[in-house]
């Protein structure tokens, strides 16, 4: 069957120098809408590459990305733009939130450029941030930065919820809250969530995980039954 | 140990190759800073030390003393032997008039010298002998031209000169005119044209105008430096206090001299007098001689009146006489006839009786001859008789002397020859009688033949007689009708005579009457004569009494001893150079501040942005100063290789290009030195060190006290902060969020937004003063003659111009259309006082105080107040009353050195920024001068003023009027000081690109700083799906902001800058505008927003080249 997201041999190569580095050796996977997949791997493995060409931020040298039955890979930098635009939400580890704009502003500036847009204020309830709109960044912990940066992405209504290790910077229960936060999100809004982390205890929570291993997938399962965040432990 | 060293070496190289950009950019904005700041500054001692190269070289004089009464050569040699004059020399100069075709120019005539002030040859040669001369390279003269000059005085110009014409024979320069300005002076229109100079023996002068002085070590000090000034002073006071003395000796020698020259106009009024009395002398007595002359003439006339009276009489009777003698002449012919007749008669009688007569004398003789014959006999027998008595008489005496003793006996014996002595006596006796008879007879007979023949003889006689008297008669006869008519003849010539002396008579009379005239004349004359020789003397005695008194009034001559300022433009020169040193001080400090500022931030920057390497190499157990000091090294290799460059460049182009624009105003020098200077290089290089250093270190003491677990995490981010602006709802919510974090970056960076208000600032406000200082510079003529003075030319008149002249130079100028109006003023060269300072102004007057509304715009600068001129007091221009110090209200002076300073009111001050002036009625005039303004010039307007060629034309028309002396028009002297303000031109240029350099450095710098530190922020737009131009947008934004921020500070600050440079930099004579032009601001605007805008183009680059994975770093 034809996913929602399907990377089809996606290979990567840098040229360092004389040397030839195969960053990504022919990845393929697939992702059905709704899910929640999550691509684990040790440093290294490939999974910042699939996570740069996924999100729009760099192209594969071979292969195909095909994200809603538009393939990516043949994108001009200015069709890049608008597929990161319109298409991703994007979480970072470091939240990446600006700092000088309050909480409800930092969401509202990537509403700006969208096409359909959702309510901030609506999504900042959502994510539980409803009592600290007007707060700048640094007034908020990690958890909280975290939760802003998810209503940043899903704010622009995106097709995909690109997620580069969310809980990275954050303690362990503040993790599991926006683990949580992500999997209710996928639950309740039907959004596809890409959660990309070097944490294979998250895994048994995802509705699909591919693992990588230098630069290919090693294995894509898809779990039937994915378990609640609380349940797991790492 | 080696190896770490090793390690630190190649990183510390490896940062700067990495950093190449920050590297350099902070090495050219020193080099900038360092350059603008050490080369501007050392333009100051640079001019100085041109200056002085060419003072030296032309060896331009130290002091110059000139004394009231002329310098004397003991005078010279005495300045010359006082301690600290190197060597001193006398020197002649004089002003004189030149006139060409349409205008009168005064030239300004020195003699050649031999010691000092040497003068340049540019064309031609050196004058060599009298009657030479070199001419001003700035007039308009040409080699070959001939000068005639004149004195401009009612002196001749050969009482100065010992001829009155020169022949230019070259062109040339001296040291004591630098630049275009000729001095004043005190004939013509009083501003020199031109100098000439001679060989000194053209001056015909006894003693010298002044004395040149050069003081001993000076020439090895830099002029226009306090050193020298002080060391110049010191033996100006010397020579102060000398010719005091110098003074007292001159004074002496005059009156000497003065006396001397009273006794010799004395005896000469004494000769003069009796010169005078011997003269009318004989004139009364050739008077009274012509009076006996001509009586004697009227009595000679009265005798020659008589005379021909006598004369006329004696020929009338001369007439009756020859008219007789005629008669008796007819008469004489009668007569001479009877004559003839009675003497033919009376010889024939005669021959008759003569017949007769010889008979009878025959008879006679014989009967004669027998007496004779018997008379002999008789005497002989007489004298026997004789000689017997004889003997016997002495007989007697001998015996009567024998017997002498008996008288009477003697007798006795005599009675014996007695007796026949008195017979023998008896007998002559006898015989004596007889001889008588005989004799008696014989007389008797030789009577009567005696009586015939003397009847005979006498008849004859009668004849003979009769016949010549007769002959004689007849010849009398016949030269008597000769006579006759010679007679009448000169009878006649007599009367023609008579008649041309009555003639002469007459003339002479004539002439008497024309003598007596001239008598009369004579004497008329001899009485003016008399009363103007008396009227001479009194002169003379009178003169003489002055002589006196002006002897008594001899006063002490005065000195004057100055310095080299009182050379034309010598000290405009210094004060170009410390215009310069002011220009120096603001302008490079503004510059070297920002470059500063920004190399601060970089190194700052960098010490922060090494945050987690210096941890690192913290945790390493390096120690704080091996860490360090790669950041200081940093440091002082690019601000050390920038001062260094900075100090190269800088000190040798930009003094260059000043002091080569300052050689438009002072094109004599000879060549422009810059020479390094050291001090400003030190100062400069050593304060961009200092401050990137400090800063450095200041960085990284920070950091380094950090513990390293703290320098490895990343920073705690800055809080975002509320700004105002948010609190103003209306405002806030109507912007994006763009806007938003735009604004709200601005001022979280506050160090960042500060240095760029302060840079874009500085370089908006330093073009701004560049073009401003145009526009001052520029704007003063244009405001001067546009909004102060509106008339478009004036015409000098004649000194001694006629009512006549006037009347016609007025209808002139009445029949010239295009001149709408003119006004009658006086213009004057006077120097104002005001307590110590003093400042040299035209003094005008308006001829119609009403006019002057048409003619000159009194009003406030600032304010724009009208002011009205009354009879209260003077206005005085701004600049003049700053130089003196004076307020509306205050009571200045007008130097007057002979008859003592007048004082007058100044009522207001206006706006004025071409010389200085002092305006006033005329009524006002005659307040303070008690005297009425003489009107020596007229100013006229003409309709449309912007046609030159009219304006010359209708200026030549006046010219040819009598009265009018010279034409001067406004848009000449426009002309000239634009000619003046180019000087100043290539320094804006200067100042205009060096800011525009520091504009562009400081926003890249400052641009790059801000994209560097806001990677991450920029990355996670792109990433958020920000396009390039969005994301550069956000960034611009700012820029944008803070470029029109900057550009407003900078267009205060400039307004300030301006302002208070104007002030420093402004000439003596003149008043720059305070204003920039709004064109001076938009240029500036859009010069920073271009370079702004060329920023952001590259900036762009930069940005897009930004990449995206930098946002899933971590945070550094």
């Amino acid at each position: 069957m034809d996913g929602f997201v399907t990377l089809k041999d996606v290979k990567k190569r840098y040229r360092m120098g004389e040397v030839e580095i195969m960053a990504a050796d022919g990845i393929d996977f697939r992702i059905s809408k709704g899910e929640f997949a999550v691509v684990v791997g040790p440093s290294g493995a490939g999974k910042t590459t699939v996570l740069n060409i996924l999100g729009g931020m760099d192209t594969a040298s071979e292969g195909k990305v095909i994200v809603d039955g538009q393939d990516i890979t043949s994108y001009s930098q200015k069709q890049l733009t608008a597929y990161r635009r319109d298409d991703i939400g994007f979480v970072f580890q470091f939240y990446n939130l600006i700092p000088n704009l309050t909480a409800l502003e930092n969401v509202e500036l990537a509403l700006q450029i969208c096409k359909d847009p959702m309510d901030a204020r609506e999504v900042m309830e959502e994510v539980g941030l409803g009592a600290r709109l007007d707060n700048f960044p640094a007034q908020l912990s990690g958890g909280e930065q975290q939760r802003v940066s998810i209503a940043r992405a899903l704010a622009k209504n995106p097709k995909i919820l690109l997620c580069d290790e969310p809980t990275g910077a954050l303690d362990y229960n503040t993790g599991k809250a926006i683990l949580r936060l992500l999997q209710d999100t996928c639950r309740v809004k039907g959004m596809t969530v890409i959660l990309i982390t070097h944490n294979s205890a998250i895994a048994p929570m995802a509705d699909r995980v591919i693992k990588i291993k230098n630069g290919r997938v090693a294995e894509m399962a898809r779990n039937p039954y994915p378990v609640p965040v609380e349940t797991i432990e790492w | 140990m080696k190896r770490t060293k090793k390690a630190t070496r190649k990183d510390f190289y490896m940062e700067i190759r990495k950093s190449r950009g920050r590297f350099l950019s902070i090495l050219f904005i020193v080099t900038l800073g360092v350059a603008f700041f050490s080369g501007i500054r050392a333009s100051e001692p640079d001019m100085r030390l041109t200056g002085d190269a060419y003072f030296d070289e032309a060896r331009l004089m130290d002091i110059k003393a000139i004394c009231t009464y002329g310098v004397t050569e003991d005078d010279v040699e005495a300045m010359e032997a006082e301690e600290g004059v190197a060597c001193a020399e006398g020197a002649y100069s004089a002003d004189f008039l030149y006139s060409t075709k349409d205008a009168q120019q005064v030239l300004h005539v020195m003699s050649l010298q031999e010691k000092m002030n040497q003068v340049t040859v540019s064309k031609g040669r050196m004058p060599e002998s009298a009657g030479e001369c070199l001419a001003d390279d700035n007039s308009s003269f040409a080699v070959g031209d001939q000068i005639r000059l004149e004195s401009g005085t009612e002196d001749e110009v050969t009482d100065t000169l010992k001829t009155d014409t020169l022949e230019v024979v070259g062109l040339g320069n001296s040291p004591c005119y630098l630049s275009y300005g000729r001095g004043s002076s005190t004939v013509g229109d009083g501003s020199i044209r031109a100098f000439l100079i001679v060989p000194e023996d053209t001056f015909d002068m006894e003693v010298y105008s002044e004395v040149y002085m050069q003081v001993t070590g000076a020439k090895e000090l830099l002029a226009f430096t306090d050193a020298y000034d002080g060391r110049v002073e010191e033996v100006l006071k010397r020579i102060e206090a000398l010719a005091d003395d110098r003074a007292v000796v001159r004074k002496d020698s005059l009156k000497d001299e003065a006396n001397e020259k009273l006794e010799e106009a004395r005896e000469e009024l004494e000769d003069g007098r009796k010169e005078a009395k011997k003269k009318l002398d004989n004139a009364a007595k050739e008077i009274a001689d012509a009076e006996k002359k001509l009586a004697d003439a009227r009595k000679q006339i009265e005798d020659g009146r008589a005379q021909i009276a006598d004369a006329k009489m004696t020929l009338s009777s001369k007439q009756k006489e020859l008219d007789a003698a005629r008669v008796q002449y007819q008469d004489g012919v009668a007569q001479l006839n009877d004559g003839k007749a009675a003497y033919e008669e009376g010889l024939l009688q005669y021959e008759e009786a003569r017949a007769e007569a010889d008979v009878q004398l025959q008879t006679g003789r014989q009967l004669l001859d027998g007496l004779q014959a018997q008379i002999n006999a008789d005497e002989e027998r007489y004298y026997a008789l004789l000689a017997q008595i004889e003997d016997l008489r002495e007989q007697a005496d001998v015996s009567e002397d024998s017997l002498d003793d008996t008288g009477e006996s003697a007798g006795e014996p005599d009675t014996g020859p007695d007796q026949q002595i008195a017979a023998l006596e008896a007998q002559a006796q006898a015989v004596a009688a007889r001889l008588e008879g005989e004799r008696q007879a014989y007389t008797l007979g030789q009577a009567g033949i005696e009586a015939v023949r003397r009847e005979m003889d006498n008849a004859q006689a009668e004849l003979t007689a009769a016949k010549s008297q007769i002959d004689a008669a007849e010849a009398e006869l016949a030269a008597a009708p000769a006579k006759l008519s010679s007679g009448q003849a000169q009878i006649n010539s007599g009367w023609n005579e008579l008649r041309s002396q009555e003639q002469k008579l007459v003339d002479g009379e004539a002439e008497i009457v024309s003598n007596e005239a001239k008598l009369v004349d004579a004497k008329k004359e001899y009485e003016e004569g008399k009363a103007e020789a008396e009227a001479e003397i009194a002169d003379g005695e009178k003169k003489i009494a002055e002589a006196e008194a002006d002897i008594e009034d001899i006063e002490l001559p005065k000195w004057y001893v100055y310095d080299r300022s009182t050379l034309i433009e010598y000290s405009g020169f210094g004060e170009n150079a410390q215009r310069l040193g002011a220009i120096g001080r603001v302008f490079p400090v503004l510059f070297f501040l920002v470059a500063a500022l920004i190399s601060l931030t970089s190194m700052t920057r960098m010490v922060e942005e090494q945050r987690t390497s210096i941890g690192t190499m913290k945790a390493l157990g390096y120690s704080k100063g091996a860490i360090a000091s790669k950041y200081i090294g940093y440091a002082l290799l690019a601000t050390a290789g920038g001062s260094v460059i900075g100090v190269l460049i800088g000190e040798k182009i930009l003094p260059y290009i000043i002091v080569y624009a300052y050689g438009i105003l002072y094109q004599h020098l000879p060549k422009i030195l810059v020479p390094y200077d050291w001090g400003y290089a030190a100062m400069a290089s050593g304060a961009a060190v200092f401050c990137t250093l400090f800063a450095t270190v200041m960085a990284c003491y920070k950091e380094l006290e950090a513990q390293p677990a703290v320098l490895m995490r990343p920073p705690a981010p800055k809080n975002g902060r509320r700004v105002f602006l948010e609190r103003i709802g209306v405002v806030w919510r109507h912007l994006n969020f763009t806007w938003k974090s735009t604004i709200r970056n601005l001022m979280r960076y506050k160090k960042r937004f500060f240095m760029t208000i302060f840079g874009i600032g500085g370089c908006m406000a330093l073009m701004l003063v560049g073009f401003g200082l145009k526009d001052s510079c520029y704007e003063i003529a244009k405001l001067q003659f546009a909004e102060i003075q509106f008339y478009d030319g004036s015409i000098y008149l004649e000194e001694d111009i006629t009512e006549e002249q006037q009347d016609e130079l007025e209808a002139a100028l009445k029949s010239e259309k295009q001149i709408s109006r003119y006004m009658k003023a006086n213009m004057q060269n006077i120097t104002l006082v005001n307590g110590k300072k003093e400042c040299a102004a035209y003094e005008c007057v308006f001829g119609s105080v009403e006019d002057i509304p048409w003619f000159v715009d009194f009003h406030d600068r600032r304010s724009k107040e009208r002011y009205e001129l009354t009879d209260d007091g003077g206005i005085i221009s701004e600049k003049t009353a700053k130089l003196l110090g004076v307020k509306q209200g205050d009571t200045i002076e007008i130097k007057d050195e002979e008859k003592g300073n007048k004082q007058v009111k100044v009522t207001q001050i206006c706006e004025n920024y071409m010389g200085h002036y002092i305006y006033f009625t005329p009524a006002c005039y005659e307040e303070v001068y008690g005297e009425e303004p003489e009107y020596n010039s007229i100013l006229f307007e003409v309709e449309d003023s912007d046609v030159n060629a009219d304006l010359e034309k209708i200026g030549r028309n006046l010219l040819k009027q009598d009265g009018a002396l010279s034409v001067s028009y406004t848009h000449d002297i426009e002309k000239q000081l634009d000619d003046m303000l180019r000087s100043l031109n290539l320094v804006i240029v200067v100042l205009i690109i060096s800011a525009g350099m520091l504009a562009f450095v400081v926003l890249y710098n400052l641009n790059t700083v801000n994209i560097a530190e806001r990677k991450r922020e920029l990355a996670t737009l792109k990433v958020l799906g920000f396009y390039n131009m969005e994301v550069a947008e956000y960034v611009y934004r700012e820029n944008i902001l803070l470029t029109f921020l900057g550009a407003v500070v900078g267009a205060v600050l400039g307004r300030f800058l301006h302002l208070f440079i104007i002030e420093t930099v402004e000439v003596d004579s003149a008043m720059f505008g305070r204003n920039i032009n709004m064109p001076s601001y938009i240029y500036s605007l859009i010069l920073t927003v271009t370079f702004s805008m060329l920023i952001n183009g590259v900036m762009y680059f930069k940005l897009k080249k930004i990449d995206m994975v930098e946002s899933l770093k971590s945070i550094e």
